[in-house]
């Protein structure tokens, strides 16, 4: 099993759901270059102008752990990273499970994604002043503790924390991005995991892609919110435990 | 009940409701339980209209609805707490109140998570402040910029006996300018033409200032004839004198398309690169010294002379150009000398801009400068 985390977090974003697979799965698990403990410095602005970039990633990770059969869990736009990566080499895949997935997230004629353009831009606008917040609420626990490495080891290294000019480019990427049309290029058995009332990835997002995949199952969760691998783990290893071994 | 129990009851109710922070207490979705009196007044809405209504998240912004889902959310869960982040809450007439947001997860006996204890500061004044300092910062990088782009304005020599060609690339957008300068002018003898590449410490307005300086210095000096050697020494004293310009790297070169012969000096910068047409390119390794103002003492320089042959290309470049975090110069070297071989049948417009956009990262957050003359080759 592949697990990929979103926007937003890293790896850590897993840690109440995997263990429950570690018997049956091999357990991959990895983080975004600019997320967790990636090396930020393999960042390519240009690998990574669209989700693509992330997908080869993907394929890369399958190829280089010589990884068949794979179970790709993705959250939020790394559901979307693990279609392109399953339309692109769908013998690698043996099945998806997408939590909280969305093909585009900006309105368009027939289609709800659940914001507008100058949603997104207050997003990107407002992704800017809360590194501003976060750096100078970091920054200081860091300088004044000198004497203890270990503090600064864990705030830099803290689960969402990101170099900014990193994640203001993958909230662009993934917030503009529109991956509709790669939907029906995807034959692999998949789980569409919907939380109710979640404001990123609508209910009515969800349905849209449970229709325009070939083979889904589509599943909604009592769990409120986007991330209900933290917020409701034991529901989110049912149902996916339910979908892998019926 | 003793009077002085009273007045701590008292205080203790009244620290709540009227704090000089909004008190609240969600549920884990994030719905509102019990607030108090100061975020009742800032938001302008009730407790009638908040309590297990509404939901905190509910009254952010949608760019802070976004962030709270991908970022507070998680980090409260996996930490247990969230400490200052910034967010608008959207009061009740629609105006904005910047906040700053602290959230603790509160469990029970045995360690679940039941309800999230929040307080909200007022960070109108912060915001303000911050944002004066963006905008300090932009201005400042704005004048920067356009004197930099002021400094690189103007014609560049022409004639029938050699053709030149420049790249020019500020560093990225959102990083300040560089300190990269480019320059080419007729000596005295109107057959020799003088070519500078240089590449000054530091960043922004300072940079593009002393950028100025040694810019025009170098043409002072050329103009006396001094030669390259000369040119470089003297801007050493001038460096030491006026205090600018310490450690700048610069590559001057003086290069008579008639003669086809090509004098050059390079303090601490990357060499000039030679093609002649049918040959492999090269670097021209001879006629290096130190940056300007490392010599302690004044200090003779070295410069050397390099033949060109008709068709010969010679290039200046900042290090900007073959080095970044993810390339060593010596990778991006290596790299510019197969370029500049597999591009002999461009023209000199054409392959200035191709190899710098071969060599380019998006990601370096230097200037970019490359330099080009082309004497004329016999058919032309």
């Amino acid at each position: 099993m592949l697990f990929a985390h979103g926007f937003g977090c890293d790896q850590n974003m897993w840690r109440l759901v995997w263990p429950h697979f570690s018997d049956r799965y091999r357990i991959v698990l990895f983080d975004h270059v600019g997320f967790g403990q990636s090396d930020a410095g393999a960042y390519d602005g240009r690998h990574y102008s669209s989700l693509k970039g992330y997908a080869d990633d993907v394929l890369a990770i399958c190829r280089e752990l010589d990884l068949r059969d794979v179970v790709f869990v993705g959250h939020s736009v790394s559901a979307m990273i693990g279609i392109l990566a399953a339309a692109e080499e769908p013998d690698r895949f043996a099945q998806l499970v997408l939590v909280g997935p969305s093909p585009r997230y900006i309105d368009d004629d027939g289609y709800t994604g659940g914001f507008s353009e100058s949603d997104i831009a207050e997003l990107l606008e407002s992704l800017e002043s809360n590194y501003l917040g976060w750096s100078s609420a970091m920054a200081p626990v860091i300088m004044g503790n000198p004497d203890r490495p270990e503090l600064a080891e864990e705030l830099t290294n803290s689960f969402c924390r990101a170099d900014p000019r990193i994640a203001r480019q993958f909230a662009r990427v993934t917030f503009l991005s529109d991956n509709r049309d790669d939907l029906t290029r995807v034959q692999t058995p998949s789980l569409v995991l919907q939380c109710s009332n979640d404001v990123i990835a609508p209910r009515a997002v969800g349905e849209y892609v449970h229709a325009h995949l070939a083979h889904s199952r589509f599943e909604i969760l009592n769990a409120t919110g986007h991330c209900p691998n933290l917020s409701a783990p034991e529901e989110t290893v049912a149902a996916i435990r339910s979908f892998l071994e019926p | 009940m003793s009077i002085d129990t009273q007045l701590l009851e008292d205080t203790a109710t009244e620290l709540f409701e009227d704090a000089p922070c909004g008190y609240l207490t969600t549920g884990l979705d994030g719905t509102i339980v019990k607030v108090n009196r100061t975020f009742e007044r800032w938001t302008g809405l009730g407790r009638d209209e908040l309590v297990n209504r509404t939901r905190l998240q509910d009254l952010f912004t949608t760019g802070g609805k976004i962030y709270y889902e991908t970022h507070y959310a998680p980090l409260l869960q996996m930490q247990g707490s969230v400490k200052e982040i910034a967010l608008e809450l959207v009061r009740a007439d629609g105006s904005r109140l910047p906040a700053l947001i602290n959230s603790v997860l509160h469990r029970d006996e045995i360690g679940r998570p039941r309800a999230v204890r929040t307080t909200v500061f007022d960070a109108t004044d912060r915001r303000r402040y911050e944002q004066e300092l963006l905008r300090g910062r932009d201005r400042e990088k704005n004048v920067a910029l356009s004197l930099q782009r002021s400094l690189l304005d103007g014609a560049l020599p022409s004639s029938s006996s050699f053709k030149i060609d420049v790249f020019y690339a500020p560093a990225g957008r959102e990083l300040e300018v560089g300190g990269d300068w480019y320059d080419a002018f007729w000596l005295r003898d109107g057959k020799t033409i003088g070519l500078v590449v240089g590449d000054v410490v530091g960043r922004g307005l300072t940079a593009a200032m002393t950028m100025g300086h040694l810019r025009s210095a170098v043409r002072a000096f050329a103009a006396v004839e001094l030669g390259p050697a000369d040119v470089l020494e003297a801007l050493d004293v001038y460096s030491r004198r006026y205090g600018v310009g310490d450690m700048t790297t610069v590559a001057y070169g003086e290069l008579n398309a008639e003669h086809g012969s090509f004098r050059v000096a390079c303090a601490g910068h990357p060499p000039p690169l030679i093609h002649t047409p049918g040959a492999a390119p090269r670097f021209v390794w001879d006629g290096r010294s130190p940056p300007i103002n490392v010599y302690t003492q004044p200090h003779p320089r070295p410069d050397t002379e390099v033949t060109l042959d008709p068709g010969t290309t010679v290039l200046l470049y900042s290090d900007g150009v073959v080095e970044h975090r993810r390339r060593p110069a010596d990778q991006g070297m290596e790299q510019l000398l197969h370029l500049v071989a597999d591009r002999e049948e461009q023209p000199l417009g054409v392959l200035v801009e191709s190899i710098s956009d071969a060599l380019f990262d998006p990601d370096a957050g230097d200037d970019r400068c490359l330099l080009g003359v082309r004497v004329a080759s016999e058919d032309d």
